[in-house]
């Protein structure tokens, strides 16, 4: 590949954006993008066909920093206890902070440090996967990386995909990231307990995830207090 | 996971002996046993899927992503665009940008000086300049 041409789609890599390319390589970019959108749907095909046939139970979970996903992974795993072979892996930037905390409720964790990648994608899966006998597990739990932008652009190859936001964030996270919520099946309003103080509107926040998606299930939780997350596990279908 | 490495070095050092069978047991066993230990490196943020075990003075470029089941010795150079998985790179090995290896073992002081090059099942050695100067033995 010409050096300019090599560094311009270095630049694009970086900047995540089309529109940044020049006009002589922008239909290569597009083709790139369309290619990595194809593999990616591919391999999460493959490992939910993978998860089926071996009766895994497998759910996606996504959201900002702080929004609840590992206090709340940590509430489940607690809850199903011995009884389940759980294998959870873990995605984040930097550190296995999550990891440690998750494990201390007999499941296996595995964590995935993205460095720059803002999202988990079914390749990173797909590489952790083909190494494991899963015959061992039961269920299988993705927390990907914090944030409510990136983890739409790929899907993992979970049966379910659940996304957690806290009532912390604000009464318009929900309208302001769509595209996490139009492909999702359970959305968890999370921190409730902080309602009466915060006096944050969560039947807007209800109402917005509907809106956007008409077929998601929406709850309300407290991680902390442990608040619905026997009604969440029966939506999870645990 | 020391007395592994050790026998897993002094089989490849002696490449007309090697019984692939059992360095292929030897090699599963030994990265089995990996414990993640990622904490020390040069390079900015790579993405590593645990276990990754780096000994010290490891470098790594942009865009590298390590493991799952990877063990890099002293002083080794990892170029940019570089992906890892299931292999052990001894020390001070130097490897070109974008090279995709996977089920590899590189001997100590191996170099690719050139980039662009996807290896599998392979034990490596020595300096390479070009892929027409690899002598690779499949395992």
């Amino acid at each position: 590949m010409p050096e300019r041409e090599e560094k311009g789609f270095s630049r694009i890599k970086e900047l995540e954006s089309i529109n940044l390319a020049t006009d002589e390589i922008r239909d290569q970019v597009i083709q790139t993008k369309k290619e990595v959108e194809k593999d990616n749907k591919k391999l999460a095909e493959q490992l939910n066909r993978k998860f089926k046939s071996h009766k895994i139970k497998s759910y996606d979970i996504v959201g900002a920093i702080g929004a609840g996903k590992t206090a709340i992974l940590e509430r489940i795993t607690e809850k199903l206890g011995l009884n389940y072979r759980i294998l959870v892996i873990c995605g984040d930037i930097t550190t296995r902070v999550d990891a440690n905390r998750i494990e201390k409720h007999n499941a296996e964790t595995i964590q995935i440090n993205t460095g720059r990648e803002c999202a988990l994608n079914a390749y990173h899966i797909h590489q952790i996967i083909k190494n494991k006998d899963l015959n061992d597990y039961d269920i299988v739990f993705i927390e990907n990386v914090g944030n409510l932008i990136c983890p739409s652009e790929f899907i993992l190859g979970t049966d379910k995909r659940m996304v957690i936001v806290s009532i912390t964030e604000g009464e318009w996270v929900i309208e302001k990231h769509p595209m996490l919520f139009k492909m999702s099946d359970i959305a968890v309003i999370n921190k409730i307990d902080l309602l009466e103080r915060l006096g944050t509107n969560l039947d807007k926040m209800i109402n917005d995830a509907k809106k956007i998606n008409p077929n998601i299930d929406v709850i309300t939780t407290s991680a902390k207090k442990g608040q619905n997350i026997d009604k969440l596990m029966e939506l999870m279908g645990l | 996971m020391k007395k592994k490495i050790m026998e897993i070095e002094e089989i490849i050092n002696n490449p007309e002996n090697i019984k692939t069978v059992d360095l292929k047991t030897l090699f599963n066993s030994f990265l089995s046993e990996i414990k993640n230990r990622i904490a020390s490196y040069i390079g900015d943020y790579p993405t590593f899927i645990e276990p990754v075990f780096l000994e010290e003075n490891v470098k790594i470029g942009d865009d590298v992503l390590l493991g799952p089941n990877v063990f890099i010795g002293t002083n080794s150079e990892i170029g940019n665009y570089v992906e890892i998985s299931n292999s052990i790179i001894f020390e001070n090995v130097k490897i070109g940008e974008n090279f995709k290896i996977e089920n590899c073992i590189i001997s100590k002081n191996s170099v690719f000086n050139f980039s662009n090059l996807i290896l599998k099942n392979s034990i490596l050695s020595g300096i390479n300049n070009t892929e027409d100067d690899i002598r690779k033995i499949e395992f």
